[in-house]
């Protein structure tokens, strides 16, 4: 309980320090305030997509059905936040090039990679049988994976792109930002990663619960 | 900076929405775990 009251506190105590502190980058204005909200729930994308991808690995190798709600959950995650993220940049393209969306290529790839786990999630509903579904889903998911690190970290360095690709490291990988800016961006990253891995156990702990009284309501039926 | 302080008011009261929602989810899961 501790954990999640200061977590609680982080996040708060972010929200209060970014709306309060001087705007990241002034000639971008007030909006560029979004970059500690989006960049964090970009991150936590991927990493939501990658708690999937390890999840089907697991259950392709030891076959246990909890490996598979894991990573359907941890991929249902990761649509909600890659959807949060669109959102967010939609709202900074908006004001930085005057157009909510412009088929940049990172507005691209996001879109490539939503449709492809829109996928994964209408394959899962769309297969009945408890088996075949988490086999199916499980090699869907580990090869939709190998798509997102070219979609999210190359694809807009590539390609020539008017979203930053140096905003939080520059070409020689070196953090670049004034130390309050880094503070204040590691803690909201934190509060993110944190909040997300809270909500992934719940949910985890929802689906086995819902699985458990589908199981008792079959067997009663019997 | 008003704007701001608006903006952050509306920000903190979502967020505080989302933490009491997820406080007693995690609390209804909890009582239905241990039944």
């Amino acid at each position: 309980m501790l954990g999640k009251i200061l977590l609680g506190i982080l996040i708060s105590a972010v929200v209060v320090v970014v709306f309060l502190m001087p705007s990241p980058q002034e000639e971008l204005g007030e909006v560029s305030r979004i970059f500690f909200f989006h960049v964090p729930v970009a991150w936590v994308t991927v990493l939501a997509f990658l708690f999937a991808m390890i999840n089907s690995i697991l259950y392709l190798s030891k076959k246990d059905p909890v490996y598979d709600t894991q990573a359907a959950v941890a991929s249902q995650l990761g649509f909600l936040f890659a959807i949060l993220a669109t959102i967010s940049g939609a709202i900074f393209a908006k004001s930085a090039w005057g157009s909510y969306w412009n088929w940049d290529p990172r507005e691209t790839s996001v879109f490539i990679l939503l449709l492809i786990y829109g996928a994964y999630l209408a394959l899962r509903s769309a297969i009945e049988s408890e088996d075949r579904k988490a086999n199916l889903s499980a090699v869907y998911s580990v090869l939709a994976f190998i798509t997102v690190p070219f979609l999210v970290f190359v694809v807009p360095r590539v390609f020539q792109s008017l979203h930053p690709a140096d905003s939080v490291i520059n070409s020689r990988i070196k953090i670049q930002m004034p130390f309050h800016v880094l503070a204040v961006f590691l803690g909201s990253l934190l509060g993110f990663s944190l909040l997300f891995i809270w909500i992934y156990g719940l949910e985890v702990r929802v689906a086995l619960l819902k699985k458990k009284k589908h199981s008792q309501v079959e067997k009663k039926e019997v | 900076m008003f704007a701001n302080f608006g903006v952050m008011i509306v920000v903190l009261i979502i967020w505080f929405g989302i933490f009491a929602y997820l406080l007693r989810l995690d609390k209804k899961v909890k009582e239905l775990e241990r039944k």
